[in-house]
């Protein structure tokens, strides 16, 4: 909402009309002999070659899964094949151009593109530079199992591709990424081959947060996201296509960084979304490239391109590279081509008739491109056969390579037992992702908000030891802005976005003065998109940029479940550590606002491996477990409570340091030392505990412990367990609802570890498992510091004299469980 | 309008009563005022009568069922009226739901109550790790603790408590425990001792200790025998009358002038008479198995939600054998003459010592009659024989003064000791038993008239 753009009555309420310019289809028509300026006949032969490397590679992997045989190779491959017999042309078409600089994000059927594209690459890339990439690629695995015989470097590059692809759909330890992404999940960076998704359409969004990466640290090169025409009905994508074409890019951004990602969104459209028909069926566009005209007023340079013809595709990717290098991107493709085989090789086709696929195997893409060059006396029969028969030789021993236990182990979990749990998290430390200097409006110390904060008193406590006024006193949300601002003046690819972070500060105003110390391109308001905000920081972080995004309300992780549970988590380990995922996503714990915007998640986000989880309540934990998430290489949910983003330092004494400093994520901390019982607490109910603390001690003479988890995922249990040696009985409590809690796997562990030290089953308290009900009634739903000591009593230790107010028997129990509630 | 009849609730403590008996059957026409059914609380018997007139619609439960107090029992209404809906088991869902909900919300002091107190109730201790630790530490004696935590459970501070107040085994027997406990090898993960390695550690250490006890006490000259089965049955047997039943015992005695009297007769003429050699135990049998015909609570065997009473009397007679005692039925008592009582009751006693007797004898009693006055005991506590509900002791003859007509005057007195399972009926209908029982015998001539 940048008070320099006026939104009009007059303007708004004009009347008139919106007119759309023609989309193309299908324009090219050039034939071999007009095409013979762009193209030499090597060229031509060589996209023939490339198609013919597809298909054969393809064809094997049919064979082998419905045969367990392919050239004589007996071989059992249980995971997925989603086959592109028939979608070469659009594949080899789309690489043909495309340089290292320019990154694909591919499907699920991908197989195509990552051969194409790398193919292409070992082509474009000098043979010193090519040798280097192999040799230096998994300390030269790869390259010593393929380089036994003689050969050229581009010989050897083409024998390294297809191998660490096919070892990797194999799921062997010499694949690209060590067989833990698989056939849907795989990529050669050095190539420029970003990963494919197993998630229709999850490259969409993706492939925008890269081409952020590309816009905000200038760096060449487009990216192009392939997803097929069925991704076209998921919501992301779509999110995905609004946020790379985004208004502020032309209107707000700076100078040096106008115009839209440079991003094209291909869709391989083969007319069915696995037997769903996108085309008459199941979608409304009817002609998918329509869809380009309802997103911005260049209609995304929208057209349609016959992805049977290679040199059509060429043509078209030519035209649309420039528009992306004049910074008028994104652009949308709807390259039309067709999948002759099932969406896997189980699928019978029954969505589909025979006369149908034999149409279009009448117009293979093989047999047709020939044809014409045959025409064109570019090559013989004979040529093309010699080089079909080459293809299937070269495939044929690189998949007797492949499936041979002694070229090609598995990865040995016997040997090597935490061999993929090393790989969960890359607990790294990076200060900064690129070093060179950082783009900042001032210098910090001008920034209005670092001189407010000096002025306040960084300890909670006066002389008296009276709590310091909420106007006086350093606050929570002082210790997130120190720890992001210090960051953003030391990492040039650190950029910051979400709903309303730009002018308003964010909803909770941790990022006043952010507005005054950076321009657009590292700090901007998104679209309400949370897909597209998760979505575009995997991106970014997979590029090779940090990236911290804010979703404004905790419960807003439901519109962000593919991006934050399958992406965000997933990609450093599928990707054998060969990606980093360093990005922070601020979500705010609501209460006040009821069912849909007051839920902790940290549970949900627990289950999930993959992600780190804090949730700091005091301001010298939230900047210290900000710096040191900001250090960090992981994926970090950052749990903030809006409960608490006021409150001052009461723990840590003298105060929050200025200078920097880091929490280490994963250890707990001890907020107030006991004797008689722990309470560990997971969020803002930590001052609910303290409460419940005081009364147990000025009443009843009970010495209580209580200790702040701050982090949920990883957790050091050994402080905790020394204190349940101590004191013998322990509560857990937080905000999240009861079943499921995170809570209870910690008591399960305390059990574990503690079981000969307990006087009683630890006890988890956690919020009703009802909706979050309005603000007066929420002393019904949140635990309160009476149902602690309810609990004590009931269910720990009975307290002389107490009177209970809740019902935590064990028959409630049963009752509520049996109820579901 | 259909009116539905309630369990009442005879008193605060009562949950539900049984009903005994349906004077009414569905169809029937009912007055205000008819008994509709009988039923009883384990202290009374109650009628429940018609409050309103009409056709009785139908019922919910029968005769012999357990029903729990304000449930609907039977419905009167109009002919043809519907009834289904007050049926309590249609109803138990819904009605569930409400009573846990008002749960909640008064009743969680109670519930806290409850939670303290249940703990005596169990036979198992429940005992947190970390109390059991602690007392294996400290040999804090567990008998003595009162356990304070949740659901009865013993928390370290019941122990610390025991510990404060010198609650704690001899140092040497807790060393002993200890010892014993740390010659346990584990054989679970990380040496981790389990509950197998426990068990198989138990057999280890009996003899062990045995040896050890052995070793450092003199106990001079001992024998170790096996128990024989019968011992074992006997042990089983008796434990368990002991440990199950609510027994006690009443003690009296009778004048036994008149049956000494008769035995004397009997003696005399019996060669000629052909009567067998009747001894006084004989005449006790003889007038308990009449006796007991009008006193049906001891002629009965008790089972834990059941009674059943017998019509004739099966007595057993309890006998002493070089192997245990041993308890021969005679059945039908009752139709017995005395000679022929007096006939069978030896003949059974002999197979009994001599270990002749057939098994099916030795069970089927309805009452038994034990016998140690012959070894001068003046009185004692028969052991029930279950699931029989009484069994009664003879006991030797004394001689007793009374006074008649302002005369002290000595007398021969018999003594008796009952033993009665309170469970099945109460003090005073086994006094009465017990007090018919002295006036056959002191009037012994007039019973064999009857």
């Amino acid at each position: 909402m940048p008070k320099s753009q006026f939104i009009s009555p007059d303007e708004i309420r004009k009347s008139g009309v919106l007119s759309f310019q023609d989309i193309p289809l299908n324009q090219y028509n050039k034939t071999i002999k007009e095409e013979k300026e762009n193209f030499s006949d090597k060229d031509f032969m060589r996209i023939y070659r490339d198609m013919a490397y597809i298909r054969e590679f393809e064809t094997m992997l049919y064979l082998i899964k419905t045969t367990s045989e392919y050239n004589g190779v007996a071989y059992n491959n249980p995971g997925p094949a989603h086959l592109s017999m028939g979608q070469e042309a659009s594949a080899v078409g789309q690489a043909y151009l495309l340089g290292i600089d320019d990154f694909i994000f591919g499907s699920h059927r991908s197989h195509g593109e990552i051969l194409a594209k790398g193919l292409s690459a070992i082509e474009k890339i000098e043979d010193n530079q090519l040798y280097d990439i192999m040799k230096n690629f998994l300390g030269g695995k790869i390259l010593k199992i393929v380089e036994k015989d003689q050969k050229s470097t581009k010989d050897l590059a083409v024998d390294f591709l297809i191998y660490g692809a096919l070892a990797e759909i194999f799921a062997r330890d010499t694949g690209f990424h060590k067989g833990l992404g698989g056939s849907m999940h795989c990529f050669f960076l050095p190539f420029g081959i970003y990963p494919n998704n197993a998630i229709v359409g999850g490259s969409a969004t993706i492939a925008a947060g890269a081409a952020l990466f590309k816009k905000v640290n200038k760096k060449n090169g487009i990216c192009i996201s392939n997803i097929g025409d069925g991704a076209m009905g998921r919501g992301p994508v779509w999110e995905a296509m609004n946020f790379a074409a985004m208004d502020q890019y032309t209107q707000l951004w700076e100078d040096a960084y106008k115009g839209g990602l440079p991003v094209i969104f291909n869709f391989f459209n083969n007319s069915y979304g696995m037997g769903g028909q996108t085309y008459g069926e199941t979608m409304a566009y009817g002609i998918l490239a329509r869809v380009g005209a309802g997103v911005t007023p260049s209609q995304m340079y929208s057209e349609r391109v016959d992805g049977y013809n290679p040199l059509a595709v060429i043509d078209a990717m030519r035209r649309k590279i420039d528009i992306i290098k004049e910074n008028k991107g994104p652009v949308l493709l709807d390259t039309v081509t067709y999948r002759i085989a099932g969406h896997s090789p189980s699928d019978s086709s029954s969505y589909r008739t025979q006369e149908e696929i034999q149409a279009w195997e009448e117009q293979d893409v093989l047999k047709s491109y020939s044809a014409k060059l045959m025409e064109a006396n570019v090559g013989t029969e004979e040529d093309f056969a010699t080089i079909r028969e080459e293809v299937k030789n070269r495939i044929t021993k690189i998949c007797a390579m492949a499936v041979d236990e002694s070229i090609s182990p598995r990865m040995d979990l016997f040997k090597t037992p935490d061999a993929i749990e090393k790989l969960m998290f890359s607990n790294e430390k990076i200060e900064k992702m690129e070093d060179r200097p950082v783009e900042v409006n001032m210098p910090m110390s001008d920034n209005p908000r670092v001189q407010a904060i000096a002025k306040k008193e960084r300890w909670g406590f006066d002389a008296e030891g009276k709590l310091v006024s909420k106007n006086k006193v350093f606050q929570l949300r002082d210790g997130l802005f120190e720890a992001i601002i210090d960051k953003f003046y030391k990492d040039p690819t650190l950029i910051t976005y979400g709903e309303d972070v730009r002018d308003w500060g964010g909803a909770y105003a941790v990022y006043r003065g952010l507005t005054e110390a950076l321009p657009y391109h590292r700090l901007f308001n998104a679209p309400i998109s949370e897909s597209a905000i998760i979505g575009t920081a995997v991106g970014y972080a997979m590029a090779g940029g940090r990236a911290i995004v804010e979703l404004m309300y905790c419960d807003f992780i439901g519109c962000a479940g593919d991006e934050i549970f399958n992406q965000l988590a997933k990609w450093q380990a599928m990707s054998a550590g060969l990606l980093k995922m360093p990005v922070v996503v601020r979500v705010s714990v609501g209460s006040k606002y009821g069912a849909q915007h007051s839920q902790d998640w940290t549970s949900l986000c627990a289950a999930i491996p993959g992600l780190k989880c804090v949730f700091p309540v005091t301001p010298y934990d939230a900047k210290g477990l900000m710096n040191a998430a900001l250090a960090g290489t992981d994926p970090v949910i950052f749990f903030e409570s809006q409960r608490v983003y006021d409150v001052g330092e009461q723990f840590h004494e003298g105060g929050v340091p200025e200078g920097y400093y880091e929490v280490e994520i994963g250890e707990p901390d001890i907020k107030k030392q006991g004797s008689d019982i722990t309470i560990l607490t997971v969020g803002s109910t930590l001052y609910t505990a303290l409460k419940a603390a005081k009364e147990l001690e000025e009443k009843y003479n009970i010495s209580a412990e209580v200790i702040d988890a701050r982090t949920i995922v990883p957790f050091n249990y050994d402080k905790v367990i020394e204190s349940v040696k101590k004191t013998g009985k322990i509560l857990l409590a937080s905000d999240a609802v009861d079943r499921g809690s995170v809570l209870k796997t910690m008591a399960a562990n305390i059990s574990e570890l503690a079981f000969d030290y307990l006087d009683a089953p630890p006890v988890v308290i956690g919020s009703r498992n009802w909706i979050t009900p309005a603000f007066e009634l929420e002393k019904h739903f949140f635990p309160q510091p009476d149902w602690i000591i309810d609990a004590i009593h009931e269910r720990i230790m009975p307290i002389q004299g107490y009177v209970p107010v809740r019902n935590f028997t064990d028959g409630e129990r049963l009752r509520r469980e049996k109820l579901g509630v | 309008m259909a009116t539905p009849v309630i369990m009442p609730r005879q008193g605060q403590s009562v949950e539900s009563c049984i009903i005994t008996k349906w004077q009414k059957k569905p169809g029937d026409h009912v007055a205000v005022g008819d008994v509709l059914f009988t039923y009883e609380t384990d202290k009374a018997t109650f009628d429940e009568k018609a409050k309103v007139e009409g056709e009785l619609l139908g019922i919910f439960f029968e005769e012999g069922d357990d029903v729990e107090c304000l449930l609907n029992v039977c419905v009167i209404g109009s002919k043809g009226e519907s009834y289904e809906e007050f049926d309590p088991k249609n109803a138990a869902s819904a009605e569930k739901t409400d009573e846990s909900e008002k749960t909640e919300q008064a009743q969680p002091v109670a519930a806290v109550q409850q939670v303290v107190t249940a703990a005596s109730a169990t036979d198992r201790l429940k005992i947190s790790p970390r109390a059991r630790n602690l007392v294996s530490d400290t040999g804090a004696d567990l008998r003595f603790v009162t356990p304070t935590g949740p659901n009865g459970r013993v928390i370290e501070r019941d122990v610390r408590k025991l510990i404060a107040e010198g609650k704690t085994v001899s140092s040497a027997a807790a060393n002993e425990y200890s010892a014993s406990a740390k010659g346990i090898v584990g054989t679970g993960i990380g040496g981790m001792i389990t509950t197998s390695d426990l068990s198989s550690a138990v057999e280890e250490i009996k003899p062990a200790v045995a040896a050890s006890a052995a070793a450092s006490l003199d106990f001079g000259e001992c024998e170790e025998v096996k128990l024989p089965n019968i011992r074992k049955v006997i042990a089983r047997q008796m434990h368990a009358s002991l440990s199950e039943m609510a027994q006690l015992t009443l003690n009296t005695s009778f004048d036994a002038t008149e049956i000494l009297a008769y035995r004397a007769k009997v003696k005399e003429g019996r060669e000629k008479l052909g009567l067998a050699n009747i001894t006084l135990n004989d005449i006790v049998l003889f007038a308990a198995s009449r006796v007991l015909l009008s006193h049906k609570d001891l002629n009965a065997n008790f089972f834990d939600d059941k009674i059943v009473y017998y019509k004739h009397v099966n007595l057993g007679v309890a006998v002493d054998t070089p192997r245990g005692l041993m308890v021969p039925t005679i059945f039908g008592a009752d139709t017995m003459s005395l000679s022929e009582l007096s006939e069978k009751s030896k003949k059974l006693q002999e197979e009994a010592k001599s270990g002749t007797v057939n098994p099916d004898l030795l069970k089927g009693g309805t009452f038994t009659v034990t016998n140690l006055g012959s070894l001068g005991i003046e009185s004692f506590t028969p052991v029930i024989n279950p699931p029989q509900t009484g069994i009664l002791g003879v006991d030797n003859i004394t001689t007793r003064v009374k006074t008649v007509n302002g005369e002290i005057k000595p007398y021969q007195a018999m003594g008796l000791s009952l033993t009665f399972d309170h469970r099945a009926l109460d003090g005073a209908p086994a006094a009465r038993f017990l007090s018919d029982l002295v006036s056959a015998l002191e009037s012994f001539s007039l019973l064999l008239a009857k």
